[in-house]
């Protein structure tokens, strides 16, 4: 197989995409353009994520759903109790005493009571674990920020280390050179 | 051996290619993708699981409890207060389900914003999925239990009241054979009250009976 067939089956193949790449924006400097995006995708987070993540941090004080609870109790038992009443009124009062009705009475307003501390009781055990569980997710990506946050930094940093050795190494050397350069000529000069 | 040449140093062209497209790849990201997490960001926060939730959980209680009112359970005592119970901790339930749904739709949200993970839509799918709180749970067995007593009660009467019939029908029918066991001290028919004739006295027992089976 030739190379020239080669090229000409890839060329068909490709062709199109190649097309699409040249009339890509020319990057000259990817370096540059890298800086650029990588300031442009902290600009967006700062702009767009940063209240919504305060926000979330402040979650986990949330206390939604033990005032819930303590709202929907006694809702809940108004709704039982008309319930209780239409269902009597469709019998006809049902043969119900005024003992028999009393103690029903008593018993909705028992069980209302035992409803609203029960159900704040759990409530309050259901929040803690949404909020526990939200401030465990946060710490997870807490740490997944800090460790690409320390990675940026150790990859500066060794940059940075890189340039000043190299730089050193640069001086050593046209030092060196110098000398070198130097002592030729002295030598040079006393027909040594 | 010549000096070093900057040219020999500039960026390849498959480099500048790779640039080109990730630089392209970014800004597609940047109009398509930045608007729907921005889009899924508002949603995870404006979104209220809760009450579909708590709308499907009241939904769940009356119809396991007022589905099918029962005279029985109109004059009990307690089943207004087994219901409240029952609809309270179904909704606090519901709640709880709802508000795990939406933290976890904006974990995911903010997990994708720092580029840590895949954004997944988590609430809905839990606003669909409430388990049935215990109380709803033991206020339906009662009310279950308290029905099939009544049909227990039914089928017993029914079956007393047939067995009545037949010993009856197998008096009368020695009566008619002439056997008189007066003598042994079991009473004839003719000496017996009309309850113990069949159908109670006339009461269709086995229509009765049959609501009941």
């Amino acid at each position: 197989m030739s190379l020239g067939y080669i090229r000409s089956t890839y060329a068909g193949m490709y062709g199109n995409q190649r097309d699409n790449v040249s009339n890509m924006e020319q990057v000259n400097d990817p370096e540059a353009a890298f800086a650029d995006i990588t300031r442009q995708d902290y600009d967006d987070y700062l702009n767009n994520f940063r209240a919504f993540e305060e926000r979330l941090l402040d979650a986990t004080n949330d206390t939604s759903i033990i005032d819930n609870a303590r709202e929907n109790a006694p809702k809940q038992s108004k709704i039982a109790e008309g319930v209780a009443k239409r269902n009597t009124e469709r019998y006809g009062g049902a043969g119900l005493s005024n003992v028999q009705k009393q103690e029903q009475q008593r018993a909705q307003q028992r069980g209302g009571k035992l409803n609203l501390a029960g159900g704040v009781n759990n409530a309050r055990i259901q929040q803690r674990q949404v909020n526990q569980s939200t401030l465990q997710e946060l710490i997870g990506i807490g740490q997944g920020v800090n460790n690409s946050a320390m990675q940026g930094l150790g990859d500066s940093a060794a940059m940075a280390s890189q340039r000043r050795n190299a730089y050193g190494q640069a001086k050593a050397n046209y030092s060196s050179q110098m000398t070198g350069l130097g002592t030729t000529m002295l030598l040079a000069a006393f027909g040594v | 051996m010549s000096k070093p040449k900057a040219s020999a140093y500039k960026a390849s062209e498959s480099e500048k290619a790779t640039a080109s497209i990730g630089l392209a790849d970014k800004k597609f990201f940047r109009e398509a993708y930045l608007p729907k997490l921005k889009e899924a960001r508002d949603t995870s926060e404006k979104q209220d699981y809760t009450g579909v939730a708590e709308g499907r959980g009241n939904a769940d209680t009356m119809q396991a409890l007022t589905d099918r009112p029962t005279l029985a359970a109109t004059r009990s005592v307690d089943s207004s207060a087994n219901l409240a119970s029952a609809a309270t901790g179904q909704a606090a339930n519901a709640f709880f389900q709802g508000t795990v749904g939406k933290r976890e739709d904006q974990l995911g949200v903010l997990k994708n914003a720092r580029g840590l993970a895949n954004t997944a839509t988590a609430g809905l799918a839990r606003a669909g999925k409430i388990e049935t709180s215990n109380l709803l749970a033991a206020a339906t067995a009662k009310e279950t239990r308290r029905n099939a007593m009544i049909k227990a009660g039914g089928r017993l009467g029914a079956q007393f009241a047939s067995n009545v019939g037949d010993a009856n029908a197998f008096e009368q029918a020695e009566t008619k054979a002439g056997i008189d066991k007066s003598e042994d001290g079991v009473r004839k028919s003719a000496d017996q009250g009309s309850f113990f004739e069949k159908g109670f006295g006339g009461i269709d027992i086995a229509g009765r009976g049959e609501k009941y089976t």
